[in-house]
């Protein structure tokens, strides 16, 4: 143990020094011989030791044997973390070819990836563990995520055809043409990253190019219960679902979008973008109240807002919503918040202006 | 510049080094010389001197600074066989590159068919121990390994000497053991027709006396061990160097070569041994280190008086020492150690971060130390004139103090 971390720290100091590099060969003599199951060169293992304590033994003998113990402790420290570093970096680096993010968990906190919304997943925390006293049941989970990862490699490298994964009654921002390819933007009306993302696709004039549709998946947080990561977005997707079941006649862009337009786009009179009125400032109740004052505006009668507002929360709604989340989850596979298929690619999180052009 | 010119009270000398290596780092504690010396600054300076005002080849140029060197060189020859009493009617003295060349170039163009075996003893340097080996295997006769005495007398009967080439160290650089009875041993030898090759590079620094009248039939040896620059150093019989079958030859050492022959300048006999261009400015402060060595009184005290007290010292204090085994069977300038409670790397690398420098190992001699008496890797201490009894205080304090990390 003692060689293999001698040899990690004398090949990052070697970096700096070239003093050091001769010394860094020598290790790797014993770690090879490490790697192969044959015993360490003790000759090097015990000068460099000797070396590390001839200070402490100078100055105080007595300490010699406790700082050696030190020496092979902080080893096994050292090759821990190293190994530990390796099997983060090269998952990280999987994870970022496969699913564009760094950590597939929290796709947030990867600043690697392009920004986006995580899923959150109800895997405990190291420390959790620890505490819990359950470390297996940690390192299962580690390795199963890794698992999942290789396995979905495949998809990384598939040629993505939104056609394939269209929701039931999908409703396209601009009257759809023969002549476009489709893209489908799968968003959660809360997720800032989404709002970006929309308006990088007007401004892009994106719809101009492809049949856009959308699947509304409200990301859930299991950390709150059946709570959902944004308060309102699952009363926001019913409505939605329901506006599809009961279009507006007649109207050039469909209602459900016309929504979405004004979540992603506009904002209150006091200057607060309604994504995030809706976000932070409105309950349930006063959702609805906004939704139904839009409704009322885009030109809905009053008679088939209120039957919006009964389907919104009817079995046949939240099925649509189910199979939906099972579209985005089982099919799809994503793990970051917004996904946007289109050109034969999946890509999560924000897409920029000019790749959209 | 000289050590008669030291300062000579003794609290001057609790202290402070000879001036000649005033040089040294004050902290810095040099026990290695039994490898090679610290080189006083006069050697320094005449090597300075060879390389800044007259640095031209020997034995070969007619201009005035070639001239210079030769008769550099050829007193240095001199000097060499005045301080071991020999003639130069029957003595040349070569220079080489060390002790372990010298012999080698002694024993691998020894002629074949005239002698019979090849002897030598279990405490040999490798530069001894292995030399013989193929020298037996080459000449094809019988190869024989002796013991020495704790003291270190050569045991043998008069019927193994019989047309026998003898090649033994004088000094044990070891433990410092003398062959005492080296002159019986040659006189011995003679009556056999057998010859006598000594390994002196541990004896020249501080006990050439004993080699004085021993005749042996060469002597080689170490001249930095001696307080000279690197350079090795063969006194040999001139009759020897006749019987020689050459065989290592080149530039500087003919008096004429056809196309197929070349013939030996028979009248530069000490050339024989020195084949191409040799180390001409070390060979002049070797020179300077001799004169150095004759004229030196540390603190106004002959110089081997000074050096046996400082290996009593550290021999006496050592041995006191719990958990340490020396191996020394009495006090000599080299002394070496054990412990079973620490290895002596360990411990020579631990006292090397106190300032303090010695040897850790088997030091070439393996058969002895390792196959024959089965030891772990040995400490040595070996003295020089550059130390003073300070040094052996705080050594001896020091391997205490790190003892208790054991
Ligand atoms: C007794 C003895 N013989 C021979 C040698 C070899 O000397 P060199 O290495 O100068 O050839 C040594 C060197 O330590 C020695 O101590």
């Amino acid at each position: 143990m003692f060689c293999i971390a001698a040899f990690i720290v004398l090949v990052i100091i070697s970096i700096f020094s070239a003093r050091y590099r001769r010394l860094a060969k020598k290790a790797w003599g014993c770690v090879a011989r490490r790697l192969t199951f044959r015993p360490c060169d003790t000759k090097f293992k015990d000068e460099l030791k000797s070396r590390l304590l001839a200070h402490v033994a100078l100055k105080k003998p007595q300490f010699v044997k406790a700082a050696s113990i030190g020496i092979e402790v902080g080893s096994f420290v050292i090759v821990a973390l190293t190994v530990w570093s390796l099997y983060v970096v090269f998952k990280s680096g999987l994870n970022l070819y496969v699913y564009g993010t760094c950590n597939p968990a929290n796709a947030a906190s990867c600043s690697l990836g392009a920004e986006a919304c995580s899923i959150e997943t109800a895997k405990p925390s190291f420390v959790t563990s620890i505490k819990e006293l359950k470390l297996h049941s940690w390192l299962a989970n580690e390795f199963s995520g890794l698992g999942e990862t290789i396995a979905a490699v495949p998809t990384r490298m598939q040629d993505w055809r939104a056609e394939d994964y269209l929701p039931a009654n999908a409703t396209y921002e601009q009257t759809y043409s023969n002549t476009k390819p489709t893209a489908l933007d799968i968003f959660d009306p809360g997720c800032q990253y989404c709002r970006q993302l929309y308006r990088n696709q007007l401004q892009a004039n994106f719809a101009s190019k492809y049949n856009v549709s959308y699947i509304a998946y409200p990301i859930a947080n299991p950390k709150t219960g059946d709570g959902y990561k944004f308060r309102n977005s699952m009363i926001i997707t019913r409505y939605l679902e329901a506006m599809k079941i009961k279009p507006l006649i007649k109207a050039k862009t469909p209602a459900d979008w016309q929504i979405l337009n004004r979540i992603f786009t506009k904002a209150d009179s006091d200057g607060t973008s309604y994504q995030q009125k809706i976000n932070i400032v409105l309950n349930g109740d006063e959702t609805q109240t906004l939704l139904q004052k839009w409704m009322h505006e885009m030109g809905y009668a009053d008679d088939d807002t209120s039957a919006i507002r009964t389907l919104a929360f009817s079995d046949r709604v939240s099925n649509v919503i189910e199979n939906n989340r099972k579209i985005v989850e089982h099919k799809v596979k994503t793990v970051k918040i917004p996904t946007l298929i289109f050109n034969g690619q999946r890509h999560g999180g924000v897409v920029d202006i000019q790749d959209l052009k | 510049m000289f050590g008669s010119k030291q300062k000579n009270n003794s609290t001057a000398e609790a202290t402070s080094r000879l001036e000649d290596f005033d040089y040294l780092n004050p902290k810095s504690i040099y026990l290695d010389s039994a490898c090679q010396s610290l080189r006083p600054k006069s050697v320094c300076a005449a090597l300075q001197e060879y390389y800044t005002k007259y640095n031209a080849c020997g034995g070969r140029v007619k201009y005035d600074w070639g001239q210079k060197v030769d008769e550099a060189i050829d007193e240095a020859r001199g000097a060499v066989l005045r301080l071991l009493h020999l003639s130069s009617k029957d003595y040349v003295t070569s220079f080489t590159l060390n002790t372990t060349y010298g012999i080698n170039l002694l024993l691998q163009q020894l002629p074949q068919g005239f002698y019979k075996r090849v002897i030598t003893s279990d405490i040999e340097h490798n530069s001894v121990f292995l030399p013989t080996m193929t020298l037996a295997t080459r000449l094809g006769v019988e190869r024989i390994v002796l013991s020495r005495t704790p003291t270190g007398e050569l045991t043998y009967s008069s019927d193994q000497l019989e047309k026998a080439i003898v090649v033994v160290n004088s000094t044990s650089n070891i433990d410092g053991r003398k062959l005492s009875s080296i002159k019986e041993l040659v006189r011995d030898a003679h009556e056999r027709g057998g010859i006598v090759i000594i390994d002196a590079a541990q004896t020249m620094a501080h006990n050439h006396e004993m080699l004085i009248g021993c005749a042996a039939d060469a002597i080689c040896f170490s001249a930095h061990k001696m307080y000279a620059p690197s350079l090795g150093v063969i006194v040999c019989r001139k009759s020897l160097l006749r019987s020689l079958d050459y065989q290592i030859v080149g530039g500087g050492m003919v008096s004429n070569v056809t196309e197929n022959n070349f013939k030996l300048a028979s009248e530069d006999p000490a050339s024989q041994l020195e084949p191409g261009l040799q180390a001409f400015g070390e060979i002049i402060a070797f020179s300077q280190a001799l004169k150095w060595l004759d004229e030196i009184r540390p603190f106004g005290e002959d110089r081997s008086k000074y050096i046996n007290s400082l290996g009593n010292e550290l021999f006496e204090g050592l041995k006191s020492l719990p958990d340490v085994n020396v191996i020394n069977a009495g006090p000599t300038s080299v002394v070496s150690l054990y412990s079973s409670k620490m290895d002596a790397h360990r411990l020579a690398i631990f006292l090397s971060s106190g300032g303090i420098m010695a040897r850790s190992g088997y030091f070439c001699c393996h058969y002895y130390l390792r196959e024959k008496l089965n030891l772990p890797p040995l400490l040595r201490f070996s003295i020089g004139l550059n130390n003073t009894h300070q040094d052996i205080t705080t050594t001896i304090n020091t391997v205490e103090k790190l003892m208790r990390s054991a």
